[in-house]
């Protein structure tokens, strides 16, 4: 079976900095992957590559048999399918919270307004945050504000979910109701790739825990193994660091 | 008062003045704004050549004074060019092509300080660059670059007076020729002052009402 993402011999450069140095991961469908590492070590962009928010330098990025970094494909298309969560939230503050998740269901003719709304609505009982539609993202807390980004990720049913360190800007008390909904992102199926510091969430949630350290894949394996028995000395002396 | 006198007098004359006045402003500032949209969206674009284009576009303009750039259009290029131009026109281009350079920098501005974050979150949804630009950036960037529009608005209608030396029968030229007549300096220059002033009042004052109106969930 095609893996759902298939990287290979990813390499990514910023000027004279090697940031990905040589990257080979495949993900299936319906599996929950968290990367973790120091800061710095490229996760993010290593996230980032997977929908062209960054250009790779070279290697290959298959996702869904599209090869992204082809010029030829129509990366929008490619994006309708994968949701990304960032770390900043990135909410249109000029829009309303459903009009936030409507836009690009109803601009890219996916849904007629009536149809987007609904299914915005839906969204937001599911994050829990029905009674917050008509507000606008400045007078959200920053895990209301998350959710709302995870609803409006979803709203263009993608396959695919890419959260950038989705708890890392909240305040401590408001990442367990971010958890929560992304636990039952995973519980429903969603192939998720989870760029985190919640060791917690990657333990219990994951089916798979890459240890990443300056451009390379130092380590993976099932969360139990990585945490419990971690055969790289640079793992553990991380995870030595974090729990 | 003599002041008050003279005012009234003129009163007809100021009037048909201040319409041209306006006329040109409004003209300028319309066509000012298209190029200020199109060229800002260009030096943020990630085209290199448009990029350079409008950077010799600005320095141009920039670098010369409205004066000198009035002189050309209406003397220089219709000789350069074997065409007759009128001097409203003349002037609605300079004016134009002034603001417009000093709009454009607005422009880029207003949508560089829109977080990065955001052009990014609206193309991982699918959104191409145009509607990310349309319903996300421009939005946004409208809200900072207000008080800076409204600024090169006023700039603008000031620089009108300018335009008298190629013959537009505007506020100050019109004060000029009464000046000519009735050599009443001091209350003249007086009203025409008094005209400018009340104009770019009401201008700034329009301008502060909008900026409350465009906050959004505050």
């Amino acid at each position: 079976m095609a893996s759902k993402i298939s990287v290979q011999g990813l390499r990514k450069t910023f000027g004279d900095l090697e940031v990905l140095k040589g990257m080979d991961v495949e993900i299936q469908e319906g599996e929950v992957v968290c990367l973790i590492g120091p800061s710095g070590s490229g996760k993010s962009t290593f996230l980032r590559c997977l929908n062209r928010l960054e250009k790779t330098t070279a290697g290959r990025v298959i996702v869904d048999g599209n090869e992204i970094s082809d010029k030829k494909i129509n990366i929008n298309k490619v994006r309708e399918n994968i949701g990304m969560v960032f770390q900043h939230f990135n909410l249109f503050p000029n829009l309303t919270v459903l009009k936030n998740i409507m836009l690009a269901p109803v601009e890219l003719k996916k849904m007629d307004k009536k149809h987007a709304e609904e299914k915005a609505r839906q969204l937001l009982e599911r994050v829990g945050l029905a009674d917050k539609a008509d507000a606008y993202p400045i007078q959200l807390s920053g895990g209301q504000k998350q959710r709302v980004a995870i609803a409006r990720s979803l709203a263009m049913n993608p396959e695919i979910m890419l959260f950038d360190e989705p708890t890392s800007a909240l305040d401590p008390e408001m990442v367990g109701e971010v958890l929560e909904v992304m636990k039952q992102l995973a519980a429903e199926g969603m192939t998720m790739v989870v760029v985190t510091h919640e060791m917690g969430f990657a333990r219990e949630v994951s089916n798979r825990v890459i240890f990443m350290d300056d451009g390379v894949i130092v380590e993976e394996g099932k969360p139990t193994e990585i945490f419990s028995n971690p055969r790289e000395e640079r793992t553990k002396n991380f995870l030595n660091k974090v729990l | 008062m003599k002041l008050i006198e003279l005012f009234i007098q003129y009163f007809p004359s100021f009037t048909s003045a201040l319409l041209y006045t306006l006329k040109l402003t409004a003209m300028s500032l319309f066509f000012a704004s298209i190029l200020g949209i199109v060229f800002g969206l260009f030096s943020v674009s990630g085209n290199r050549a448009l990029k350079t284009l409008t950077k010799i576009y600005v320095d141009i303009i920039r670098g010369t004074p409205l004066l000198v750039q009035a002189f050309f259009v209406y003397f220089g290029l219709p000789q350069a060019l074997g065409i007759r131009m009128t001097a409203i026109v003349a002037g609605t281009i300079t004016l134009s092509l002034n603001a417009g350079a000093y709009m454009s920098e607005i422009v880029r501005g207003g949508i560089e300080s829109v977080d990065k974050g955001q052009m990014e979150a609206a193309r991982s949804l699918g959104l191409t660059y145009p509607i990310a630009m349309i319903r996300v950036i421009l939005p946004q960037a409208v809200r900072t670059m207000m008080p800076s529009i409204i600024n090169q608005f006023i700039i603008s209608l000031k620089d009108t007076s300018i335009l008298s030396v190629i013959g537009i029968r505007e506020l100050t030229m019109n004060g000029k020729i009464i000046i000519a007549n009735n050599m009443e300096a001091i209350r003249m220059w007086t009203i025409v002052a008094f005209y400018y002033l009340v104009v770019c009042t009401i201008l700034s004052r329009i301008a502060k009402a909008l900026e409350r109106r465009m906050s959004y969930g505050k």
